[in-house]
Parts: structure tokens; sequence; C-alpha cells
């Protein structure tokens, strides 16, 4: 039903030529979606709504704004409309060139791109969530479920609770093994809306210091500067984490740093279009 | 006795004169700190700190200007932000928080900086050495590579 909305919604948008481009969903194989860009009405039948539309789509604005003068439909689920609230703020994207499709969401299911998602089981960011629709959109397909507080018994948790626990020893040698799969592809940057550089930092020609090899001691060096660079931009969309070939679990580090800017901060990314506070100067009160 | 190995990045305005100060002012700072002059606190990013401890730092200490004296005016604005949010990020990765320490040492504090810096060698040397520095697991039984040697291109040849 929601498919039909979009389709219909984005073939009048494009008939009206209110936008040149509409970003969205479609069928991809193994039962996944995938990514679509759609610029002419007779494609917008391939446009789909389903909950493995995992993707964060907002990775492609910046590169699809540069590309074309005219306005950019994007369809966006609740969490990703957080992301357009932290480019905003940061002024990396013009909000009035956008015109965003917001999806009312009951939660992504678990699986990735390398498997089937037919767990039935929500993703962990999704139990966690408290949105059902976008924080800002200028057409609203669909409105009317409500949000249940889910118990969140994924693996994922009882590692983090397991983390939290455990001794410094215990830590580095978890986190050394996470490290050292890495073999430096930089999908998780890649797949980041909100990493995107001109040039990355790890790969400068004059980043010698920061390490570039595939080792251990550099790869632990790229990622927790991975994750520092998104503190207060992070809005825990685990795209990095679904994009890594080798699993490594980069979603933790995210979370670790969230909770973290809201005790010292009280700062939540994406909620309001705010510049991360610590690329800010002290206020009045510290 | 253990003797730990300290990384100290001083601001070149407040802290870096201020551990001159102690030393023309004969006050004795441990000789395990090393100091690195950086032109702000503002500039040591986090990877620097990350690379310190890679390297086999036993601790790194961080000096900047007091809040409102920047030479920057807010560089040091942004080291007071950053410094406690990367220290929990290396905690939940395995250093203990105590390896990390900013504070602030204006251009006339000498005995402040021998102070903190005999504190901070104290903490350090209690805690031992560095596990943060743990061996490459992958590259481990690799034999080392030998730097290949540079050609010299001379001038006006």
């Amino acid at each position: 039903m929601i498919t039909k909305k979009i389709q219909e919604y984005a073939s009048s948008l494009l008939a009206d030529q209110v936008v040149d481009c509409v970003i969205g969903y479609e069928v991809g194989p193994r039962r996944t979606t995938r990514p679509i860009f759609v610029d002419q009405q007779a494609d917008t039948d391939r446009l789909v709504w389903n909950q493995n539309c995992s993707h964060n789509l907002t990775v492609y604005l910046r590169q699809k704004l540069n590309d074309t003068e005219g306005r950019i439909g994007i369809v966006v689920k609740p969490c990703d409309s957080k992301t357009i609230n932290v480019l905003g703020a940061e002024n990396r994207i013009d909000r009035d060139r956008l015109h965003i499709i917001g999806i009312e969401c009951e939660g992504i299911l678990e699986g990735n791109v390398k498997q089937n998602a037919d767990s039935g089981e929500l993703q962990r960011r999704c139990l966690a969530c408290d949105l059902t629709e976008p924080l800002d959109m200028d057409y609203m397909i669909g409105g009317s479920i409500e949000r249940k507080n889910l118990p969140d018994n994924s693996t994922s948790n009882k590692l983090s609770r397991w983390l939290e626990k455990a001794t410094a020893d215990d830590r580095l040698e978890y986190w050394l093994s996470e490290f050292d799969r890495c073999i430096r592809c930089y999908a998780c940057r890649q797949a980041c809306p909100l990493c995107d550089c001109p040039t990355c930092l790890f790969e400068r020609e004059d980043s010698i210091w920061t390490g570039s090899s595939a080792t251990t001691k550099d790869n632990r060096s790229f990622h927790l500067g991975r994750a520092f660079h998104l503190a207060g931009r992070c809005i825990g969309c685990g795209e990095c984490q679904r994009a890594c070939p080798m699993d490594i679990n980069l979603g933790e580090l995210n979370r670790v740093l969230a909770r973290e800017m809201e005790e010292q901060f009280h700062h939540r990314a994406g909620y309001t279009v705010e510049l991360s506070p610590i690329t800010t100067i002290l206020g009045e009160g510290r | 006795m253990f003797e730990p190995k300290i990384i100290a990045f001083l601001c070149t305005w407040c802290s870096y004169t201020g551990a001159d100060l102690a030393g023309t002012s004969r006050k004795s700072s441990p000789w395990n700190i090393r100091a690195i002059r950086t032109p702000c606190s503002g500039r040591v990013a986090p990877e620097l700190i990350i690379k310190a401890f890679s390297e086999g730092a036993d601790g790194v200490l961080v000096l900047g200007c007091h809040i409102g004296e920047c030479h920057y005016d807010s560089g040091n604005h942004r080291t007071a932000k950053r410094i406690p949010l990367l220290s929990s990020l290396l905690t939940i990765t395995g250093l203990e928080p105590e390896r990390l320490r900013l504070d602030w040492v204006s251009a006339s504090e000498g005995v402040r900086f021998s102070q903190i810096a005999q504190e901070f060698t104290e903490t350090v040397r209690e805690l031992g050495p560095c596990k943060w520095n743990a061996p490459d697991l992958f590259f481990a039984t690799q034999p080392e590579i030998v730097e290949a040697t540079e050609t010299k291109v001379e001038v006006g040849s």
C-alpha cells in the first residue's frame, strides 16, 4: 500500500517537474532492496517499500545535488531524516533543494547485504528507535502506527553489556581481534552519509602519522579516528557495520560515543538542526 | 623501578613556556616527560594521542592555556571538549583512563608544570607498563621489510 503511494506520488512529482530525480528503493536480488535513482516517469513503478529497506539513502544526496541544478526527491525513513538535520546544520546540503518523502516505519528487519533478511527479527537500532515518522518532510506517507517499546535481546546488546563490565585487558583483546580483521577497504567510510571529507584524513599523502597500512595498530588508529570524527554527528543508522565485509563491530564504537555525547553534552545527534557540540566553543555555564 | 614513557603535548604559548620557566627557576620535573611543542592544544588531534599510545607511550599529557587565555581565542575550548570524549572512547577499547590527562598551565606557572609532571608520572608509574601497545597479531610472523635506499638526484647534473 505504501509502495503504491510512493509510486503515485513520485510519478506526480516527476510529471509536474517539481523534482529532477527521486531517490528510492527497488527490489534487489535475494529478497534485498537496493537504491534506485528515478528520473523518468516510466520508471516509477520500480519503486518499492518494505521492511528490508535498510539503506540510508541520504548518502547519495551530496553527489546528486552537485550533479543537477534542480530539486531532488528522496524517500526517507524516520531515522534517515536525522542525517538530513545533521547535514543541514553543517551546511553540506541545501534543504530548499530537497523534496523529502517521509515514510512511516515499523522497523527494519535484521539481515545484511550478504544474507537474506528472513530472520524476522528487527534490527537493534529499530528496537531502540523512538520515531515513527521523520522529523522533517515535505510529504508524509502513512503515519498511523504506534511505536511499542520492545525488549532488546539481541546478541549485539548482550555483547555491549559484557563490554561494559569486562576488564580493561578483556576489552583490549576483544577490540584488537576486531580491528585485526580490517582489510582497509573503506566500505564503512563510503557507506556513511556523514563521512564525506573531500580527501579523507587517512588517505592524504601527508598522513603518515595517522598510519595507513592494514596492520592491527593502524587499523585501530583508523577505526577510533573514524568513530571520533562522527562523535555527536553519528545518528546510528548502522550502515558502516552493514557494509563491512569483515563484520567488525563498528556500531558499538558509535554507540559508546553517542552515549558519552548524551552524558557529557546532553546532545543527541540529528534530533534538531544543530552542530555537534565538540565543534563549537564552550558555553557560558562551562 | 618502572620508568614510564610519557609524551606531553605542550601549547607553545603557555605550557611550553611554563615548562621553560620551570627549568630556568630550577624546579625539577621528571625526565620521563617527553615534551612535544604544538602551536595550540587544539592542534592535538585525537589521532596524535592514539598514535602516541600505539607507538609505546605509557601516558599522554596534554597541557594548554587556561580557558579564556587561548592565543587563538577558542582553540583550547575544543581541547576541553575533545579530550574527555576521547578518554571514554579509549577506555572502552581497553586503556586505563588515568593514562590520558588534560590540564591547563599558563606561561607563568612553572611550579604548577613541575607539580603536574611529577603527579602524572607517579600515577602512570603505579599503573605499570601500558598494554595498549600490543604486538601486531597478524603481521607478528612476517619478516621485517628492509627500507629501499633512496637514489640521490644531484642538482645540476
